[in-house]
């Protein structure tokens, strides 16, 4: 007994000392090793740790997350025939992981195919599942198979830890004979102490291990998940002298509260915490500030027009390079360069654009539709439209909810006046009633035929008031999506 | 000469401690694995500690492992496809042959080795890789700019230290000062036209200085050191723009479960731009 026991402390010297000296300096030369979230698991007493399984590196991989304690208290579970082709294998392995053996298309046999695993719970030891089962597509999660759940449900106190492994799949996959020396990453998730019946678990259990593989894997260029364009975007309009320069600012200021808010006005701000935050220049900024300059000084329509859809288009363009570089959470657009234009077209035109070509104009810049060039009846129609489609302008942002703030013209003009700056050429009372009414077309459409949350508020009162109006307006959205959710 | 010894000393038995100190943590179970910034600069030090003790094989495996370290981070982060593994193997197998150029001084071949032969080889091997054609251009554009920035250029300071260790050590303190400063001043700022200037001339005295100080060891005459104490902090800026560009691409927004990654490219971008540019100065005016 003595001799038996004196002989198990030296197998666990021996092994701890090889997995320290030998096996992880040697995976950290070879693969480089990140993780991320090891207290999850050094914190834990006894533990089911859940891992995506891709390729032979993931059981290595795993043990580098082990404290030495943990080393010799946990098992992997691994098929027999594969390592029995060559004898030291299976006794390498046997000795560094021992791991519980498992014969494929035996699972026929009596009793509880648990009954291995049930024995080291018991005896406090942790165990490693691959609840997919198989390594499968690289890359690509599969379903979960019951048993971990069933595993879950008799095991109550055992917290269950998900841990997702990036890389083995590039660095060793299926196919490959050779490995090839790539870094991986490991992230270890919250650990999870679940009820219920098994099959919520399971389900609860992947859904969780797929939330941190989202989170994971954002990283890579042509998989990298694209937002649509105009996610998470709140656009304010409204006629000139509404106050929505005020009115989006303090929505974004609002906004700020929980998340990082962007806002997109004559200026470039970001808000965090309610607080602005220091931003870098963008080049493109800078230039659209000197062009916005250049069109509050125009003297004609004419020479207004330019530079102001410059300006707009810049504002666009500002917006994915806003969405590069400081992925805000939500970004606040003063005005929207898409449906700006759409609403001025019509001071340049005199008879009304009803909603469908609205509709028809906003997918075609968005670009979700291609029109048939040059023969769609559009083109005549609107011969800007031409110069847009040539120039391949259909990116424009569509955002995911509009506040237009509502005016009467006599009063914005009067705001306009008073305030004390230059007027500008198209702010008389006869253009803006028209410019009013086009914004309410385009309200129409954008909540009738392309489901955009609109909000029109009532801009007469004082600007407390529709600031309030605005902010409960756009807040009342957000609930709205976690209740989806 | 002692002096500079027990120094060089010093820093290696600092970078030891360090090392150790870090893997004690992480046996803890604790993540001490964030960006540190000294890392990958320390290690190039230790190297030419080596070449200082007349190690010269030692100190070009460490830079060959320096090159190692970067190129795999850069190819975990791109996307490759299947079959451009026989290529990402090539690119490993030309980091010895880079150094073992280096090491028998053949200049000739060291400049050619990876702009005309690993060019050529790459796609010859991703071609070999055969399947499908779409997305070839890109692999190729791909993994030949990875094998010139990390093996090629980096592969200089190599050579550098051939003629006198004292080269790549001003070298790599004047980028460090430079860095030091750049990080200093760019802490949440806006970075502004003067604030650039104001992070080009801050460290130019103290660079300046240095040089002149390490003159007699260099063998740089006054008005060389001069001209690279300027030019030098110069390359610094141009290779870190250039390298936090390449960085955002690759890793995309920062985040917090993915912190560690891109570590080994922030700690190496200065050099991208120095490191050439600097041995080519001086071989051309002062050898």
């Amino acid at each position: 007994m003595n001799a038996e026991e004196s002989q198990g402390r030296m197998h666990t010297l021996v092994r701890r000392f090889i997995h320290l000296i030998v096996l992880r300096p040697l995976m950290r030369l070879i693969f480089g090793v990140y993780t991320h979230g090891r207290e999850h698991l050094s914190e834990q007493q006894q533990f089911i740790l859940i891992a995506n399984h891709n390729s032979h590196l993931d059981i290595i991989l795993l043990f580098n997350l082990l404290t030495l304690d943990q080393l010799d208290r946990t098992h992997a579970v691994a098929e027999k025939v594969y390592f029995s082709r060559y004898k030291w294998l299976f006794r390498a392995v046997e000795f560094l992981y021992q791991p519980i053996w498992i014969e494929r298309g035996t699972a026929t046999r009596e009793g509880d195919p648990f009954e291995e695993y049930k024995q080291l719970l018991d005896a406090g030891h942790n165990l490693i599942v691959f609840p997919e089962g198989t390594r499968g597509k690289p890359g690509v999660l599969l379903k979960f198979r019951s048993g971990i759940g069933r595993l879950a449900v008799q095991y109550p106190a055992v917290p269950i830890v998900p841990v997702f492994l990036m890389g083995p799949d590039r660095a060793l996959p299926k196919s490959a004979a050779l490995p090839m020396p790539l870094s991986n990453f490991i992230a270890v998730g919250p650990p999870q102490k679940l009820d219920g019946e098994h099959r919520d678990i399971t389900r609860h259990l992947e859904a969780a291990l797929r939330d941190l593989a989202r989170a994971v894997s954002r990283m890579h260029q042509r998989e990298r998940t694209a937002q649509p364009p105009g996610a998470n975007t709140v656009a304010v309009l409204g006629i000139d002298g509404s106050g929505k320069s005020t009115v989006s600012r303090s929505v974004a200021e609002s906004l700020s509260e929980s998340q990082s808010v962007c806002l997109i006005s004559d200026t470039l701000e970001f808000f965090n915490n309610s607080l602005v935050r220091p931003l870098q220049p963008l080049g493109t900024n800078v230039f659209r500030e000197a062009i916005n300059r250049a069109a509050k000084n125009a003297k004609s329509l004419k020479l207004y027009k330019i530079p102001k859809l410059t300006e707009l288009l810049l504002r666009n363009q500002l917006y994915y390079e806003i969405r590069r570089w400081y992925a805000p959470d939500k970004i606040v657009m003063d005005g929207s360069p898409l449906l700006n234009l759409l609403a001025w077209v019509v001071l340049y035109r005199d008879e009304p654009v009803d909603q469908a070509t609205t509709a028809r104009l906003i997918e075609i810049l968005t670009g979700q539709r291609s029109p048939a060039y040059p023969h769609d009846r559009l083109f005549d129609q609107f011969p800007e439209l031409k110069a847009f489609w040539l120039l391949k302008l259909n990116k424009q942002v569509l955002p995911e909810a509009v506040v237009l703030i509502d005016v009467d013209p006599q009063t914005a003009c009067d705001r306009i006046t008073s305030r004390g700056e230059a007027r500008q050429v198209h702010e008389t009372v006869e253009k803006l009633v028209r410019l009013r009414a086009s914004y309410m077309n385009v309200m129409d459409t954008l909540s009738t035929r392309l489901n955009v949350a609109t909000h029109v508020i009532d801009g007469n009162a004082p600007l407390d008031e529709v600031v309030e109006q605005a902010r409960a307006a756009v807040g009342s959205a957000d609930q709205g999506e976690e209740a989806d959710e | 000469m002692m002096i500079a010894r027990i120094g060089i000393l010093v820093l290696v038995a600092l970078t030891g401690i360090g090392f150790i100190l870090r893997t004690l943590l992480v046996l803890k179970g604790r993540d001490v694995l964030g960006r540190s910034y000294v890392n990958y600069t320390f290690f190039l030090l230790v190297s030419i500690a080596f070449a200082e003790f007349e190690l010269h094989v030692l100190s070009l495996i460490t830079l060959a492992l320096i090159s190692f370290f970067a190129l795999r981070e850069y190819f975990s982060l791109i996307d490759i496809r299947p079959q451009d593994r026989i290529a990402i193997w090539g690119a490993f197998l030309l980091i010895p042959f880079q150094y073992y150029f280096v090491h028998i001084e053949w200049y000739g071949m060291f400049i050619i080795a990876v702009p005309v032969y690993g060019f050529l080889v790459i796609p010859l091997f991703i071609a070999m890789g055969g399947r499908q054609a779409h997305g070839t251009v890109f692999s190729i554009g791909v993994i030949d700019f990875g094998l010139f920035l990390y093996v090629f250029c980096l592969g200089h300071i190599g050579y550098l230290m051939l003629t006198s260790i004292w080269q790549p050590v001003l070298l790599i303190l004047i980028v460090t000062i430079s860095d030091v400063v750049s990080f200093i001043l760019r802490r949440g700022h806006r970075i502004t036209t003067s604030r650039v200037i104001l992070i080009y001339l801050i460290p130019l005295p103290i660079t300046v200085v240095l040089a002149l100080l390490l003159r007699e060891w260099t063998q740089i005459p006054t008005h060389h050191s001069i001209i690279l104490a300027c030019m030098i902090p110069m390359l610094t800026m141009f290779g870190r723009l250039t390298g936090r560009y390449i960085k955002y691409d690759l890793v995309g927004e920062e985040e917090p479960l993915i912190a560690s990654q891109g570590q080994v490219l922030d700690n190496l971008r200065s050099f991208f731009y120095a490191a050439p540019v600097t041995f080519h100065y001086i071989r051309y005016f002062l050898s």
